[in-house]
């Protein structure tokens, strides 16, 4: 009698093979008898087969517990374990890439080694991650026990199999390597299985099953977290899936405290900010992104500020200017608990935000309330203090870090004529300093200040205001409903159009034609002179952009930010330059490793360190979501807003069925679906944080396809 | 056909095809068809073979596969099906019906574990849940085995001494899914050695009847004595079965017990299905070895073969029986029958329990249960040999 014992997984035809061995000595005239250990009938459960070779009837009819011989079908089961029971001089058959003389684990037996998962690969038997091993081991297996391969051919063919399957066998014939371990082989004891039972009636109903089904899984699901698109893009760094995750379930004060990490301005940003978040939204491919900023507006406005946190330290730091950029730097260096001074050279805090831009837009109480926050934290503001240079060479000497972050000082100009400059029309606009019942606009430039002089024109009594631009609408830097919103007040938009001189009451202008993409991509304008036209001018104001003033420099306690060093044109980006400045000062007076405790390590909302990995729409399952249409909130009708400067937009009723739109991209916010459509109840969560138990996970992925927001994904193990 | 190399259910659902084929030149053959692991593979079996004359109905449950059978054999047909442990559970009221109804049908219980809790291996509670139900009971040990026996019950069943259905029972996956050389019946010899299919109270246009309405009790009790005789008459109806069957195929099919070197053994160990293989091992080796011992297989458990039993077990002073089903409250089902066979001797009679949900009984723990009734004085109640799987 000849015994043999096969270990195998599910998939890989080992009960076939044990029947094909089976068939081999039967061919020859042997009695023979075959069988598997059926329960586990699914892909990737070990199983194991038998074999029984005789020259009578065979009569026994239990498991093979000292074979003569053992096959391996799967290399992951190559161990210790196969030896139990194994008698001594018998053949270990293994499917394995290593040469047979490297498993000098098993002294003092005879190993046949076949690469049969390479060679079924290569014959395109199975799978890539699943193949079937079977016909290749017959072939190993067949030489190794003296058959000649057209033996195997035969076999094979009156089976039914064709083809690949007797090509994988041939190359395994070929190619199965043999060799004898040295040393005495160790006392295999046979397996037993010795686990206690347990009875029905037994105390703790529910306890884990005896078998354990997590053996029987090819791959197994994982938690992972993305980085949510609009986390990616934020200028201002903001946690946004996590403000919009607390907002969802109404706690809005939670919401506001995510967002003062990075940001004093919430309510600002929820005005002003071009909203790159939105436009990467991931719900634009399902219906309409979700109204973010509208939701920061909401939060700032309606949660509950939170007392400022003041911790002490020795160090002083001077901020220069009180713009976005100046105010970020304050407040994060405060929150750090640096004295902090802040020099401002005109009368008022806020800089851009406050002279810049017109209170339809941000209303004075919303900046003084968070600008308010930022001295509540201990800053010391000096205003009608301006910085020269030689100013900040004092500075230097009496602070242990200076921020400098003046702006865009200098307007870009274009020999015209008689014209003021956008961001000091608006600067008078706010102190109230003009008049222009009657007369015709024209502002020239395409960006927010343009549009923010034109409306704030219209609203002063213009009879009419015109802009030129130089390209399209499409291609105008300005928020995108803005100019919307200022052509619904009456604005004229004069698209590829260049002043070219003022001549009395009115402006020549000239056409232009779009020429070759300049380096950012867009089309160069070029003036065609023989497109003249003119248009009534009784003021024209340009808003063709700023350039920072250089004049003043500082060595290396001095850190600029800001659009004086970075020129990214939003509130956001400044609020960001600020916080690294911040970051970079605290890092040096508290001899931290630069980028230690870098803001770029985004924290999501449950406390999981974000991955790198930007959230697609393909991470997502969009099926499991439901359609819901964008909360837009609401606004002045424009009759009503033509002649004051109340704010346009007033915002939503409630944010949190807005909030609620959020896919939470990458993010998991415990949703429950995975523990829910779990069919076997090993998916359990303590808190924020699910567990998987993996001794009864089978790996059938329901919990992935039912996670809506790529969080939980299947892994091969 | 040849020997071949195949599995249990291949061999069954073959025979059974072949058998219900040989029916073409009478009334067809028909069986109701529901699958339940480890029987499926019959199932397939006999929905993929092409009947010249017979139909595999498709059904929603074991009850009405049991239903279709049924209807088909009292309107003539040979008919079959087959299933397993909670399958026959739920088949159990048409079960007992196609017994009292006196209809030939041949069914293959796969020996399944009923649950809960759940379990598929093999445990023969299933079909012994069912000894009452009027039918013959066979307990098969080998591929070779099953597939004569089958041929055998058919024949068997239809006889007009018998008129009863036949229960053919292998078990699940040590038989049902292990391949093993086995001798298939060719269809020529098969309808040579299966007359047609005569029920002489099918029911018949020109005959209107209704079949197995209200009775008085003594009417029943008629019925009831008329199955009895009727199980009396086996034994002379299996003999003459299994002599023209060796006749037919050249080969002496087992009878309703199989006795081995009981002549002059002191100790005789009784045991069914594949545990009764394995056993025929362990027995041999201690013959070998000089020890008085013998096994009795009991093939037949219904009609319960009391006399061939006696005769066997002789002048045995001990004798073991193996039971891979239980009882609960009494013990072993085959030893208590045993029991009441051997109700006037002095014999020591131990009963162990074993293999007990799908156990695997090694020859280790055969010889094991040999030794401790080699032991005993007296006998007790019966003792649990549990097995590790």
């Amino acid at each position: 009698m000849i015994e043999m014992t096969l270990y195998g997984r599910g998939g890989q035809g080992g009960v076939t093979l044990a029947k094909l061995i089976a068939m081999a000595w039967f061919s020859r005239g042997k009695q023979a008898q075959a069988f598997g250990v059926y329960a586990a009938e699914r892909s990737g459960a070990p199983i194991q087969a038998y074999v029984r070779v005789d020259d009578d009837e065979i009569t026994n009819h239990n498991q093979i517990r000292e074979p003569d011989h053992v096959i391996v079908l799967d290399t992951t089961l190559i161990g210790e374990a196969i030896l139990a029971g194994a008698k001594a001089g018998g053949w270990i058959i293994l499917n394995t890439p290593k040469p047979p003389s490297s498993f000098s684990a098993f002294r003092g037996r005879r190993i046949a080694a076949v690469d049969a998962t390479s060679i079924a690969i290569r014959h395109g038997l199975g799978t890539r991650t699943t193949p079937i091993v079977n016909t290749a081991m017959l072939g190993a297996i067949a030489r190794t026990f003296g058959f000649s391969f057209d033996e195997v051919r035969a076999l094979l063919e009156d089976r039914g199999y064709r083809g690949n399957n007797i090509d994988a066998a041939k190359e395994a014939f070929d190619s199965v390597a043999a060799a004898r371990i040295d040393g005495e082989p160790a006392a295999a004891e046979p397996a037993r299985n010795a686990a206690p039972t347990t009875g029905l009636l037994d105390p703790g109903i529910g306890r884990r099953p005896a078998i354990r089904t997590g053996s029987w899984a090819t791959r197994r699901p994982e938690r992972r977290t993305l980085t949510p698109p609009c986390n990616a893009v934020c200028p201002a760094g903001n946690d946004v899936q996590a403000f919009i995750a607390a907002a969802a379930h109404g706690d809005y004060d939670r919401a506001l405290a995510v967002l003062l990490e990075t940001s004093p301005f919430p309510g600002v940003c929820g005005r002003v900010c071009p909203a790159p978040c939105m436009g990467s939204c991931n719900r634009h491919a399902f219906d309409e992104g979700v109204n973010v900023r509208e939701i920061e507006r909401f939060v700032a406005d309606n949660a509950r500020w939170p007392d400022p946190v003041l911790p002490w330290r020795r160090e002083r730091v001077a901020v220069v200017g009180s713009g976005p950029a100046g105010m970020s730097a304050a407040y994060h260096l405060a929150r750090s608990g640096y004295h902090v001074s802040l020099f401002e050279g005109s009368d008022e805090l806020g800089g851009v935000l406050r002279n810049g831009i017109p209170g339809y837009r941000l209303p004075k109480e919303a900046l003084d309330r968070e600008i308010g926050f930022v001295l509540m934290h201990g800053v010391n503001a000096y205003v009608d203090s301006f910085v020269s240079a030689s100013a900040l060479e004092e500075i230097e000497k009496r602070y242990d870090a200076v921020f400098v972050a003046t702006g865009l000082q200098r307007s870009r100009s274009l020999p015209v004529g008689p014209a003021m400059q956008g961001i000091a029309f608006l600067d008078r606009v706010h102190r109230q300093d003009v008049v222009l019942k009657g007369q015709h606009i024209v502002v020239a430039g395409g960006g927010n200040t343009a549009i923010d002089a034109a409306r704030s024109a219209l609203r002063l009594g213009a009879s009419s205001v015109r802009i030129l631009y130089r390209r399209r609408r499409a291609e105008m830097p300005a928020i995108d409903e803005e100019i919307s919103a200022a052509l619904a007040e009456g604005v004229v938009l004069e698209e590829l159009a260049l002043p070219e001189r003022i001549d009395g009451d009115h402006l020549n202008c000239v056409r232009v034609i779009l020429g070759e993409p300049d380096e950012s991509g867009r089309r160069t304008p070029i003036a065609d002179p023989s497109t003249r036209f003119a248009v009534d001018c009784d003021q024209l104001i340009l808003a063709l952009g700023q350039e920072p003033d250089r004049s003043i420099a500082g060595n290396t306690n001095v850190y600029f930010g800001g659009d004086f060093a970075t020129n990214e044109g939003t509130v956001a980006a400044a609020i960001t330059s600020g916080r690294k400045a911040a970051e970079h000062i605290r890092a040096r007076l508290s001899a931290l490793p630069a980028g230690g405790e870098s803001a770029e390590e985004r924290v999501s909302g449950n406390g999981a360190t974000i991955a790198t990995t930007i959230a697609t729409t393909g991470d997502l399952h969009l099926n499991l979501f439901q359609h819901a249409p964008r909360h837009r909130g609401s606004a002045l009708p424009p009759q009503d807003r033509r002649h004051n400067f109340l704010e346009v937009h007033t915002g939503l009723a409630d944010a949190s069925l807005e909030a609620q739109r959020c896919f939470s991209c990458g993010v998991c916010n415990t949703c429950d679906r995975c523990r829910d459509h779990c069919p076997d109840g090993i998916l359990t969560r303590a808190g924020n944080d699910y567990r998987f138990d993996y001794d009864y996970c089978k790996g059938c992925g329901v919990c992935a396809s039912e996670c809506p927001r790529g969080v939980v994904v299947m892994a091969e193990i | 056909m040849g020997r071949t190399l195949c599995t249990g259910n291949y061999a069954a659902g073959h025979t059974l095809a072949v058998a219900g084929e040989a029916n073409r030149a009478a009334r067809g053959c028909c069986g109701g068809a529901y699958p339940i692991t480890p029987q499926t593979e019959i199932i397939e079996y006999l929905r993929g073979f092409n009947f010249r004359k017979g139909r595999i109905v498709p059904v929603e449950s074991e009850h009405s596969a049991m239903g279709v059978c049924i209807g088909a054999s009292l309107s003539g047909a040979r008919a079959f099906t087959a299933s397993s442990s909670n399958g026959l559970a739920y088949m159990t009221e048409n079960v007992f019906a196609a017994g009292y109804y006196r209809l030939p049908i041949v069914m293959i219980a796969v020996n399944r574990t009923l649950g809960p809790p759940w379990n598929i291996w093999v445990d023969q509670g299933d079909s012994l849940a069912l000894r009452d139900a009027a039918w013959l009971q066979f307990y098969c040990h080998s591929h070779q085995d099953l597939v004569d026996t089958i041929a055998i019950a058919f024949r068997v069943a239809e006889d007009a001494r018998v008129m009863l259905p036949v229960m053919v029972a292998m078990d699940g996956f040590v038989t049902s899914h292990t391949e093993m050389v086995v001798e298939l019946l060719d269809q020529e010899r098969v309808d040579r050695y299966l007359p047609p299919c005569e029920v002489p109270h099918r029911v018949q246009h020109s005959r209107p009847a209704t079949i197995g309405n209200l009775t008085w009790p003594r009417e029943t009790e008629r019925h009831r004595r008329d199955i009895q005789e009727a199980m009396e008459r086996v034994p002379a109806v299996l003999d003459e079965a299994i002599g023209e069957f060796e006749s037919m195929f050249g080969r002496r099919a087992d009878g309703a017990i199989v006795a081995e070197q009981t002549e002059d053994a002191e100790t005789i160990l009784i045991a069914s299905s594949t545990m009764a293989a394995t056993l025929r091992g362990v027995v041999r080796a201690r013959r070998l070895r000089g020890e008085r011992i013998g096994m009795i297989r009991i093939k037949q458990f219904r009609p319960f073969p009391r006399s061939e039993l006696l005769r066997a077990i002789g002048g045995a002073r001990r004798v073991g029986v193996l039971d891979r089903n239980h009882s609960p409250g009494s013990g072993g089902i085959f030893w208590n029958e045993v029991a009441a066979t051997l109700h006037s001797s002095d014999i020591l009679l131990q009963d162990y329990i074993a293999g007990i949900g799908g156990g695997d009984v090694t020859p280790e723990i055969l010889d094991s249960i040999i030794d401790d009734l080699a032991s005993r004085t007296a006998a007790v109640d019966p003792l649990w040999q549990e097995v590790a799987v």
